[in-house]
């Protein structure tokens, strides 16, 4: 009996603590309920409707079925998919690569180089684009300065021809964003287990062969760390788009982030800007879940892992 | 102790007096993307004339920062007392936000207030409104006109003179570019510098027939609409226009190198007179002006006449619904549409006034002051450079670009802006 009675405290005292709990618990829900999950909601109601605020109208999935036939929406999937290709690989690898030459080949300058390369990730867009809109510039532009020397004449701007315009603004992206992937990888590289390069030392692992089979394996989680990042930072991509071209020339550069600025803000069309918001959480929400479930959620550092 | 009891007697005082000044002074919200040290002059003027009255200005860069923090202010009901406007399609997305200031405006000015301001002003003020409202819902402080302004040091020297017809227009680029200058420099990525060279053009075809076009009465795809629209590639396949242009913006690249004395030519408006006042180092070309005159496009065509002026409001401010509970809110957007405040923006030289009668005082030189009263004796015949539906600003910003690279023909190009200018007719 008395032992019943201590197990029945027991158990009131542990239930008593999982409330206290859930109290620690409810700041962190009600920001989330008020900044995340109210703001969905509520663009979500708004994407069932059309016209303005105070005389909207209730359109059911027109807004959806309006812009799915736009031909602007399908050139922002091409103009996505091409950013996610070639920004998240490549700045991968050349971020991976300088950590590795950085970490490994240099001592004194170590801390010279690593703030030189993440230097264009604090730097304000708005001054990269001024930069980078001179750098592309013929006739008078900084590229044009030096290659004049080797006798190229720069007849259009890259990023004024539709052809060349979402590649013109890639390059920018992995210009300023390398600098990032950098960083992961430098912590990466600074937590892995010396006594595991150690033992592949021993048995003989150098140079290539130990980048390759035994620090690149290591490294994996910042890896996919840089994955989910790079996808939505992809989906993410406004200001660059909006300083540099506008997403034109006649939405040749057009991305989500644009699109949706131009369909709400510039056109007052709220409607079709929410029900693109919405397939834009979509599409992320669909992404990270497909990344989670392939690659798995071990997203902590080599080594560092919690049992 | 007696001399604490009056120290603390004194600090109340001290205090109740200070509250009762607070609750004395009145307040005033503006919210705007005018350049900030034009408008805190305006409100240091209007603040003199008003000593009880208190201007709270706030500056945003006009996209996107103004554009969506309205749009935020507006769903949420806090919108400032008075907000700037262009007219059109800004105005009209806030309609439903801002007070119809037609009776405050025959209060103050008198029943004939409107004739006071400028035709093609007026006529834009009531642009995009549904039909039968005739109310105003933004009052107009400044104007413009569009032009080409040139570098006359520069042209000068090179032995040229203001192009007044097409092949001049050619050969003084040529001979720009020859010497190591941008002919004319075009910020083609910009949508609204696009839109202010096609409606020179089209109204050289036709005047008017930019309006009738995005009222539905003629056609997009009309042939003048059409001839202008190839003119427009011309500017690009001639020379006129610097290679590159569609990869490059007015502001601040264009308006820098133009300043710098590294242009020839520049389409832009009545405006750039404001160069010559901002701080100093100013080059010698801004300096007074006294680098640069302007003039009109030339023909185009053989048998075109030279581009009429095209122009309108610069910027106007509505009275928001907040700002019509607040009786200081309309005698401050009064004083700055036409009163104290706008004479400080007009010496300024920030652009022409929208109301008759004012002219810039102070420290300008007889070359300014000629430059202004040409553009002035210009404005009351100026062509509309407005547009009612941003969708169809939109739709025509793209064809041009599209045209401009060569990635859409003309014919094809009008079309779209036919098809979006239905769609917008539509809706209304």
């Amino acid at each position: 009996m008395r032992a019943g009675s201590a197990i029945a405290a027991v158990k009131r005292r542990s239930a008593s603590r999982a409330s206290r709990l859930y109290l620690f618990v409810l700041p962190a829900t009600l920001l989330f309920v008020v900044f995340i999950a109210y703001p969905i909601l509520w663009v979500a109601g708004q994407s069932l409707y059309v016209g303005t605020s105070a005389g909207a109208v209730f359109a059911g999935l027109a807004n959806y079925t309006t812009v799915l036939g736009d031909p602007t929406f399908w050139t922002v999937v091409r103009n996505m998919f091409l950013w996610g290709v070639f920004t998240i690989p490549v700045q991968m690898l050349i971020g991976g690569v300088l950590a590795y030459f950085i970490e490994r080949h240099t001592h004194a300058l170590r801390g010279f180089f690593r703030t030189m390369f993440f230097l264009p990730v604090v730097t304000s867009v708005s001054v990269i684009s001024l930069v980078w809109v001179q750098i592309y510039a013929p006739y008078y532009g900084i590229a044009q300065e030096y290659l004049k020397h080797v006798g190229i004449v720069m007849a259009t701007s890259p990023i004024g021809d539709p052809k060349s315009a979402i590649y013109a603004l890639i390059i920018v992206n992995i210009w300023q964003w390398t600098g990032f992937s950098m960083l992961m990888y430098i912590a990466g590289i600074a937590n892995l287990p010396t006594e595991v390069l150690d033992a592949a030392r021993i048995d003989g692992a150098k140079g290539w062969r130990l980048a390759v089979h035994v620090i690149v394996p290591m490294l994996a989680p910042a890896t996919k760390s840089l994955l989910l990042l790079g996808v939505i930072g992809t989906l993410q991509t406004f200001p660059i788009v909006h300083l540099m071209t506008g997403g034109g020339p006649n939405r040749a550069s057009e991305v989500f982030g644009t699109f949706i600025f131009k369909q709400s803000f510039v056109l007052g069309d709220t409607g079709s800007g929410a029900a693109l918001s919405v397939i834009v959480l979509v599409i992320a929400l669909a992404l990270s879940l497909i990344q989670i479930a392939v690659l798995g959620a071990r997203l902590t550092p080599a080594g560092r892992q919690r049992p | 102790m007696r001399k604490l009891l009056f120290l603390a007697t004194m600090i109340l005082v001290a205090a109740l007096s200070a509250a009762s000044a607070n609750a004395e002074q009145k307040e005033v919200t503006v919210w705007s993307w005018f350049v900030q040290s034009t408008m805190e002059k305006s409100i240091a003027a209007f603040e003199k004339a008003h000593p009880d009255v208190k201007v709270k200005y706030t500056y945003y860069n006009y996209s996107p920062e103004y554009i969506t923090a309205l749009k935020a202010a507006a769903a949420s009901g806090s919108l400032p007392d008075v907000i700037g406007l262009q007219p059109g399609s800004l105005t009209q997305q806030y309609r439903e936000n801002l007070e119809a200031v037609n009776d405050r405006a025959a209060k103050q000015w008198g029943d004939n207030w409107a004739e006071k301001i400028f035709p093609v002003n007026r006529k834009q003020m009531l642009m995009g409104n549904p039909k039968g409202d005739e109310n105003y819902y933004i009052i107009p402080q400044e104007s413009q006109v569009l032009c080409i302004w040139y570098n006359r040091k520069i042209f000068e020297k090179l032995n040229l003179s203001a192009p007044k017809t097409y092949d001049e227009l050619k050969a003084a680029a040529k001979a720009l570019t020859d010497n190591g200058y941008i002919p004319m420099f075009q910020g083609a990525a910009d949508g609204w510098q696009n839109e202010n060279v096609f409606l020179m053009l089209a109204n050289q075809f036709s005047p008017g027939i930019v309006d009738k076009a995005q009222a539905g009465e003629t056609p997009w795809t009309a042939p003048e609409l059409v001839a202008a629209m190839k003119a427009w590639k011309g500017l690009f396949d001639d020379g006129i226009f610097q290679q590159g242009a569609l990869g490059a913006h007015a502001y601040p690249t264009g308006a820098q190198l133009f300043a710098q004395g590294k242009v020839g030519m520049m389409a832009l408006g009545s405006w750039w007179m404001q160069e010559s006042k901002f701080p100093p180092p100013l080059s010698e070309f801004v300096q007074n002006m006294d680098g640069f005159d302007f003039f009109y496009l030339p023909p185009v065509k053989d048998g075109n006449p030279a581009s009429p002026p095209v122009g309108g409001i610069d910027i106007g401010y509505g009275l928001t619904k907040n700002g019509g509970k607040n009786p200081e809110a309309w005698t401050f957007l009064a004083e700055l549409t036409s009163g104290v405040g706008l004479q400080e923006a007009l010496n300024d030289l920030n652009d022409l006034p929208a109301f008759e009668g004012y002219s810039p005082k102070g420290d300008i030189t007889d070359h300014v002051k000629e430059l202004s009263a040409r553009f002035m004796a210009d404005l009351p015949k100026a062509e509309n450079q407005r547009f009612a539906s941003p969708a169809v600003a939109e739709a025509l910003d793209n064809a041009l670009a599209g045209v401009a690279a060569g990635s859409i023909e003309p014919e094809a190009a009008l079309a779209t802006v036919q098809v979006a200018t239905e769609k917008a007719l539509a809706v209304k």
